[in-house]
């Protein structure tokens, strides 16, 4: 097996062109991806500055005192009313408003200031500021008898902007996204007859789990890709057998008396090998350029290398199945064919392409079984967790995956007659 | 030693080898002939036990080796008509590779590659790349793997196919010693007729998937005694001539030659004072006359009706 294991690295390696490939490519990829798409996502994001001025016209103790009037006007039980306007001093939608622009995430994107119309319009005209919102007279009382009588919105807050631009763009996406949550969670409120939950701030772009890190689409990029190129690497070492067969190589081992088990393991081992290094080249290169697992801890490194020989294992479960397909198809075109469909379905189903969660939930499932798209997730989980335990499942199915293609591999593998 | 019974192959409905009964001594030096698309390199791979036989068998000491070919392959040296080598490694790494997988003691295997690299005259280029050696370089580490267990049986299929005439030559000579210094049983297959009459003691003529005739050069010979081949060179030739000869008695055939003509006639007759009158009666003149021996190519021309390259 170790003879078998020494040639096949060293074909490989003597083959530059491949190994360039390889090697290089997916860290290309990586690189380009990540230039395309970081002033879409996190980096660019973070470098948005808007400037906002808010004009605060209305008085929320005058704005309380009509929504009361107004609901002392109304057919309505005592204990309801009460009720009512409870929740309405709890609310307080211009408090709501200065903290969404007042939180710290939220800084880090818009500047706010409280200003007069007049001096808010100037500087809005001069350039000076990007936008102004103005909580427009009566905005308390419309917002409560909207939120809490269920009455149309006679008053919403204005932005007033002297040219569109990407900022004054973001400004109004989030703006009108914090209404709509806020609106949205204060009907659910409503409709449960329980006390109010605090809104919480939309995070545009980001998902968020509570006692969570999010990952970058650096990282995502990173792993997909990764996990993609080295499913390759399967198919790269089965096309190997092609040459040996058509060299008749291959013909020269049989009277060798060696065992197909021996040829096979050669050619598995092997892909480990190349799969394996491969990835190890990929994440140190990644994280060298471009700082992608930034500020992470040794365990996170060592959980990832562990994911990475685990998931190299599995793609050389991949050689068990793809090499003895090569030997018993008369067509190399077809067998390239047939491991092209099956490397890119993995690809596709998990998520190196892109994120699968809009596809529906048995398309999700489906691509969660893959070897490629059980460790892009498990890897994007350990960024965000970093929890061992959570990293057993996920080696123990890739174990199996492996243990199975293992098993078929060598069922598929041709006695020497069809060879 | 080796031998095949009615040994047939099928493929596709057409028989590629037909009834095939062939066998080789211990020692021997055994030539299968034939033209492309006789069947003998599919004879060949049934012997190395590469394909099962549509039907009869393969022997080694009278027991077959259709069901059990792992005994045949351990004293098997095959020399494929191909280069069976991996290009991308150096002759050594090749021949490493191969003696580690034939099983060859770690403690010889060193020794052994040394060997075979001597035999084939490649010792000084052992750690080059095959992919940068001539076809006459890559054909001689194509024999070289193939001796690295000490075979027994060395089969060779078209060993010399497009070659320079130097590397044919060592390759023809290292096939002699290993057959007569290391008493390698040899079964040589070739269309360069004077290869294998260089090299063999007994030959087997292969035609559409048959065996046409088999023998020792001598006793394949002796089918043509009957005929005198007669070689003439001529001043000039013409049709009158030629006509004129083929109405003889006891010439058979008659054709014209580069130099003159070639004149196949009863063994014994005399024709060459009636020849020369009849030359002269046309006004040519005979510049050259010569008996010729008859070769194993004249042997196959007259089983066969074609030549070995046809």
């Amino acid at each position: 097996m170790g003879s078998f294991l020494k040639k096949d690295l060293l074909v490989f390696w003597r083959d530059r062109k491949e190994i360039l490939l390889s090697l290089l490519l997916p860290i290309v990829i990586i690189l380009l991806l990540n230039f395309a798409f970081s002033g879409l996502f996190d980096e660019g994001a973070e470098s948005m500055d808007i400037d906002v001025a808010i004009v605060q016209q209305d008085n929320e103790s005058i704005g309380l005192e009509q929504f009361e009037v107004r609901v002392n006007e109304l057919d309505f039980p005592p204990a309801e009313k009460e009720a009512l306007l409870t929740q309405a001093t709890q609310i307080s939608p211009v408090r709501l408003i200065n903290e969404f622009f007042n939180d710290p995430e939220m800084k880090e994107w818009v500047s706010a200031q409280e200003l007069g119309k007049e001096k808010a319009t100037g500087l809005v005209e001069e350039g000076e500021l990007d936008a102004l919102i103005t909580i427009p007279v009566g905005f308390t009382e419309s917002v409560l008898s909207s939120i809490l009588l269920g009455e149309e919105t006679e008053k919403n807050l204005t932005i007033n902007v002297k040219e569109e631009s990407n900022e004054a763009g973001a400004l109004q996406d989030m703006v009108t996204n914090y209404v709509n949550t806020l609106n949205f969670q204060f009907a659910l409120g409503t409709a449960a007859e329980a006390p109010a939950p605090e809104p919480e701030l939309p995070e545009g772009g980001r998902e968020v789990v509570e006692g969570a890190q999010v990952y970058t689409m650096t990282q995502y990029f990173t792993v997909a890709i990764a996990a993609l190129f080295c499913l390759f690497i399967a198919s790269t070492v089965a096309m190997k057998t092609v040459t040996e067969k058509r060299e008749h190589v291959f013909n020269r081992i049989i009277l060798t008396n060696s065992k197909p088990f021996n040829y096979l393991m050669g050619k598995i081992i092997s892909t480990f090998f190349m799969a394996w290094i491969q990835l190890l080249i990929t994440f140190t290169v990644t994280q060298l350029l471009l700082d992608v697992f930034s500020g992470m801890s040794f365990d996170f490194w060592l959980g990832t290398f562990v994911v990475i020989t685990a998931f190299s294992i599995a793609v050389s479960g991949l050689t068990a199945i793809f090499t003895p397909i090569t030997l018993r198809l008369s067509d190399p075109n077809a067998a390239n064919g047939i491991f092209t469909l099956i490397v890119m379905g993995m690809g596709m189903l998990g998520g190196s392409f892109f994120p699968i969660d809009f596809l529906p939930d048995w398309v999700q499932r489906i691509g969660e079984w893959t070897p490629n798209g059980l460790t892009q997730g498990t890897l994007l989980e350990w960024i965000q967790y970093g929890s061992f335990v959570d990293l057993i499942l996920p080696i123990i199915l890739l174990m199996g995956f492996f243990i199975a293609c293992l098993i078929i591999g060598m069922f598929l593998f041709p006695r020497r007659e069809r060879i | 030693m080796l031998e095949t019974i009615n040994l047939s192959k099928n493929f596709k409905g057409k028989k590629a080898v037909d009834e095939v009964d062939i066998y080789l001594d211990e020692g021997e030096s055994v030539g299968l002939l034939g033209p492309n698309g006789a069947g003998k390199s599919t004879t060949i791979s049934i012997i190395s036990s590469l394909l099962k036989p549509s039907s009869g068998d393969v022997k080694l000491d009278g027991k077959s080796i259709i069901k059990n070919p792992a005994e045949i392959r351990k004293i098997l040296g095959v020399v494929p008509q191909e280069i069976a080598l991996y290009e991308e490694l150096t002759a050594y790494e090749n021949l490493k590779f191969f003696g580690e997988i034939y099983k060859v003691k770690k403690n010889i295997l060193e020794e052994r590659i040394r060997d075979v690299l001597e035999i084939v005259g490649l010792k000084e280029r052992q750690k080059d790349l095959v992919k940068t050696f001539s076809g006459g370089m890559k054909r001689r580490v194509n024999i070289a793997a193939a001796l690295l267990h000490h075979p027994k049986i060395l089969i060779l299929d078209e060993p010399t196919v497009g070659i320079d005439p130097q590397s044919r030559n060592h390759i023809l000579e290292t096939v002699r010693k290993l057959n007569e210094e290391q008493e390698t049983t040899i079964l040589y297959t070739s269309h360069y007729m004077e290869e294998v009459e260089q090299l063999c003691n007994r030959v087997y003529i292969m035609d559409h998937g048959k065996v046409i005739a088999s023998g020792s050069k001598s006793e394949l010979l002796s089918i043509l005694s009957s005929e005198d081949t007669i070689q003439v060179q001529l001043s000039e030739t013409s049709d009158q001539l030629i006509e004129k000869i083929k109405s003889f008695d006891h010439v058979r055939q008659v054709d014209e030659t580069d130099e003159g003509i070639r004149i196949i006639s009863k063994k014994g007759s005399n024709i060459l004072s009636g020849l020369v009158l009849a030359a002269e009666k046309e006004g040519i003149q005979v510049t050259h006359y010569q008996m010729e021996t008859p070769s194993l190519e004249d042997v196959f021309l007259h089983l066969t009706g074609k030549t070995l390259r046809d």
